[in-house]
């Protein structure tokens, strides 16, 4: 009610200022709404889906010159040429998107930055685009009648083009395609591994800027009804950027207010341009140091200031349902008599079912085997251990089957089908969840939000119901609130639902995606060190949650280090060592052998705690010489590795 | 032929302060994974206070050069020390505070030097050496001397003293050099400041190529930053290899495109780094599991 009271009244005031402005300042006015409109659309690549694309100005130029071009020189109507304008914007957002498939941040800005040079080029050359002259006398856009030549009305079309693309742009940042957006900025492989199609995500994040792009370029085409090269240029592209860096960047609102703010701060100190442009550069370096999210963020670092009372608590787990009661013979993983058969047969595969099957994969980085001929089969509705020393390649084999690398040999079969080497996502929407060694949380994203990207299901082609049917939109998203509300209570997580997860302990970060990696609704679980860094209460409820998540249907593979947590968990044991498997049997059988006491436990018979030690995003591979024991020796390979991969 | 040779030779010329100028890039990167957008500007200022001194001043050009390293790594020091809150920390922000550093350096530049640019005379006087009809410039000799010379060097230091080790061990693993007592800071610190030397270097030398004015430091920051992805990002063979293959796409667009060769330049720049984002020499931090 509030927000529909403020929302009335900034229309009010939009609507009356005209009224208030002389002739000069409503042109600025225009022109700021014109920055603001390019804002979006830089905070929409940029802060939303954390595309550093500096050709924002370059898509704003497409947009304006695209106009210009067909108007004049192909004497096609004002709105006409608008509409292939706002497509030929896309289409070289796309292209310009392009790079981003292959290489990211610093990379990507400077390629981005190169495209917008080569733009500029081309309108200073080209005898179309008027070279460096430009191109005036493009028409006034015809309006029923209504004069566009009148800055004052032209506001008005600029204001109702301005409150669709605002409108629009919050809209998608609140609805699950801007959170897979959101997450793939704070971590593009874990949101991979939650079912985002990456690619086609940059792809739409380059989409969007480019429409917006193309939107400001038209309205520009309209206003000033003449181009030039200089409107384009690359300073113009880093006060834009300041913009958004002032205003926040991860705001939309943000966006649009720093555009405003800083247009007409431009426009005062025009007499003095060269101290503008020092007082903003000044101004972005200050911000980016003492307040990163800009003025949007002021508000949430002073509440955050003042809020730090009221201790939240984890909840108990509440145990899911039982598929079905199971007839107890818990002395033999193997014989025992599974008659949970019919929960895990939903999923396609009876119990007792290969469920996966790993055959003879090998995974070398250059000349390094991390992997050598492993073969494993995991049966449905099992608890699988896999242990080994560090650096035996067991979070490679994670990697291998959750699609983050592709073998180098051998073939991964998901319920009878091959999938080797396919990506993360589809690895996921086929039921393949996984949590990892170092805790990849999306950091900017509430406990909440990280749940709910675990709960859409919903491929990327999804989209056309953004602009078709945003209605749909909502309630698909208002079902995926009710299960991560329940997900949420499930966990125990209620007091933390709204918390950012890199300010909560440890403890609670492993639990939040272990419910993140169950929002996937998975036949197939991966946890990798879940009990890395707990201590023995938490420990006890890892064990009491895993049992759970296996007994309503989930089949579990677990790489851990604590062998109290292996030997009491697992129905059955697959120990790796040197890229090898050295055996493979029921806890206590495994435990006992020969090999695995020397691979394992060394000569010192000391069981290794050096759990949190292995840095889950290396490769972890090792030489094929053989089993790294003694830590020195492993040291030494890990080292190595790192050098073969520098 | 001769037309091929002639452009061959310009190309490794401004492939040589393409080299330096990637190399500065690296060698920041490298130690403290920090991208310096601001390298360009700092180029430019070199090349203002080198071309300044050497002309109004009536400095000997290697002197004005010199000088102009000094100050020019005396800004790199401040760029560092301002931005050290965010080193190792959130890189897009510190990629956009240097964008904001290279626009304060460039209206700083505008503001003490006027917007206009102007022309430096060669230092070198002699006429250029005729070898079988292709005419090499001298001071295109003395720019591949000293840049090869400067390559050197730096290689030497960072090879062969502990200073250069201790930076080496930094770009490696920064808590692990703390746990072996290096002083990651001052590591940083001297590492901005080389690159920022190797900038003003760079801007020194091209300075009787070029036309010296305050926006030059955009294009050639963007280029000498091309040239050292083209190398692959933070190595130094890598800059060295970059700066020469970016100067001779430059010069060989410039003699078949005309005014169009930076829309080629960056258009085959793009489709290259599409193919092999790491470069030639590779750098393995992009998209790692």
């Amino acid at each position: 009610m509030k927000r529909l009271i403020l929302l009335i009244a900034a229309a009010v005031a939009a609507w009356l200022l005209p009224y208030g402005l002389g002739g000069y300042a409503i042109h600025v006015v225009d022109v700021a709404i014109i920055f603001a409109v390019l804002g979006i659309g830089l905070g929409l690549a940029m802060g939303v889906a954390g595309q550093i694309n500096l050709a924002q100005i370059a898509f704003f130029g497409v947009g304006a010159y695209a106009v210009a071009i067909l108007t004049t020189r192909a004497g096609l109507g004002f709105w006409t040429a608008a509409a292939l304008a706002l497509l030929a914007a896309v289409l070289v957002g796309l292209l310009v998107g392009l790079p981003a498939l292959r290489m990211q941040s610093h990379y990507l800005g400077i390629v981005t930055l190169g495209l917008a040079l080569a733009f500029v080029n081309w309108i200073t050359n080209a005898t179309v685009a008027g070279r460096a002259e430009g191109i005036s006398d493009i028409p006034v856009p015809p309006l029923f009648g209504v004069d566009l030549a009148s800055e004052y009305l032209f506001y008005y079309v600029e204001l109702v083009v301005f409150a669709l693309a605002l409108a629009f742009a919050l809209f998608l940042t609140h609805s699950p395609l801007g959170r897979r957006l959101r997450a793939m900025r704070d971590d593009d492989l874990a949101a991979g591994a939650l079912g985002a199609e990456i690619p086609l995500l940059r792809m739409t994040a380059f989409v969007l800027s480019g429409l917006y792009g193309g939107i400001a370029g038209v309205l520009y085409a309209g206003l000033i009804r003449f181009v030039a090269p200089e409107t384009f240029s690359i300073a113009n592209m880093f006060l834009l950027l300041a913009m958004v860096i002032i205003g926040g960047r991860r705001s939309i609102l943000g966006c649009v207010v720093g555009a405003v703010a800083l247009s007409l701060v431009r426009e005062a100190l025009l007499d003095v341009s060269a101290y503008a442009q020092l007082g903003y550069g000044s101004v972005v370096v200050l911000v980016v140091v003492f307040a990163p999210t800009g003025l949007a963020g002021l508000p949430a670092r002073l509440r955050r200031r003042r809020a730090a009372g009221a201790r939240a608590a984890l909840g108990s787990f509440q145990p899911y349902d039982r598929v079905h009661d199971r007839e107890d013979g818990r002395t033999d993983g193997q014989a025992r008599d599974r008659v949970g058969a019919d929960a895990v047969a939903d999923a396609g595969v009876g119990s007792g079912a290969d469920l996966l099957e790993v055959d003879g994969v090998t995974m070398r980085f250059k000349g390094l085997t991390a992997l050598d001929q492993v073969s494993l089969t995991i049966t449905a509705g099992e608890i699988r251990g896999v242990v080994g020393p560090n650096g035996s390649g067991k979070t490679t084999l994670f990697n291998v089957v959750s699609g983050f690398y592709t073998p180098t040999s051998g073939r991964v079969l998901f319920r009878g089908r091959e999938v080797t080497g396919a990506a993360p996502y589809r690895l996921s929407l086929l039921g393949v969840a996984r949590t990892f060694q170092n805790l990849r949380l999306f950091g900017d994203l509430t406990v909440r939000e990280n749940i709910l990207v675990g709960l859409d299901r919903t491929r990327t082609r999804w989209v056309w119901r953004y602009l078709a049917l945003p209605w749909s939109v909502l309630g698909f998203e208002r079902v995926l609130r009710v299960r991560a509300d329940e997900l949420i209570d499930r966990f125990g997580l209620r007091d933390f639902a709204d918390a950012a997860p890199r300010a909560l302990p440890y403890g609670i970060q492993r639990r939040i995606e272990m419910a993140r990696a169950m929002a996937m609704t998975p036949a197939l679980l991966l946890l990798d060190e879940p009990a890395a860094g707990l201590n023995g209460e938490e420990v006890r409820q890892l064990a009491a949650i895993v049992r759970s998540i296996r007994d309503s249907g989930v089949t579990v593979v677990v790489i851990e280090h604590n062998m109290g947590l292996v030997m009491s968990l697992c129905d059955r044991v697959t120990v790796l060592s040197g890229g090898k498997v050295i055996a493979d049997g029921a806890p206590a059988d495994v435990a006992v052998q020969p090999d695995v006491v020397a691979a394992y436990l060394g000569d010192s018979m000391s069981a290794p705690s050096r759990t949190a030690a292995e840095p889950a995003d290396e490769p972890a591979p090792e030489s094929a010489a053989g089993a790294a024991t003694e830590s020195a020796t492993e040291s030494a390979t890990d080292s190595a590795a790192e050098e073969a991969a520098r | 032929m001769q037309v091929f040779l002639q452009t061959l030779i310009g190309g490794v010329t401004f492939g040589a302060v393409y080299a330096l100028v990637a190399m500065g890039f690296s060698i920041v990167y490298r130690t403290m994974g920090l991208v310096n957008f601001a390298h360009g500007n700092v180029v430019m200022i070199g090349a203002y206070a080198a071309s300044n001194l050497y002309m109004f001043a009536k400095l000997p050009f290697p002197v004005a050069v010199a000088v102009a390293i000094a100050v020019t790594a005396l800004i790199g020091l401040v760029i560092e020390r301002v931005l050290r809150p965010l080193e190792n920390k959130d890189f897009d922000l510190m990629l956009i505070g240097t964008i904001g550093f290279g626009t304060v350096l460039e209206a700083g530049a505008i503001r003490v030097f006027g917007a206009t640019g102007h022309a430096v005379p060669s230092p070198v006087a002699t006429a250029p050496l005729d070898v079988a009809g292709i005419k090499i410039p001298t001071y295109s000799l003395l720019v591949i001397a000293v840049a090869a010379a400067a390559t050197v060097l730096l290689g030497l230091f960072l090879q062969r003293t502990k200073r250069g080790a201790a930076m080496q061990a930094v770009a490696m693993d920064h808590e692990a050099a703390t746990a072996v007592g290096i002083h990651v800071g001052r590591s940083n610190a001297m590492a901005f400041a080389i690159g920022a030397g190797l900038a003003a270097l760079a801007g020194g030398l091209i300075g009787p190529m070029l036309y010296v004015n305050p926006t030059m430091g955009g294009s050639l920051g963007i280029k000498g930053f091309a040239a050292a992805i083209f190398g692959g990002f933070g190595s130094m063979r890598g800059a060295i290899a970059g700066g020469m293959a970016f100067g001779l796409l430059d010069s060989f667009a410039a003699g078949h495109f005309q005014e169009y060769s930076e829309l080629v330049t960056f258009l085959v720049f793009a489709a290259i780094v599409m193919v092999r984002p790491t470069g030639i020499f590779g750098e393995t931090t992009v998209n790692r599991a």
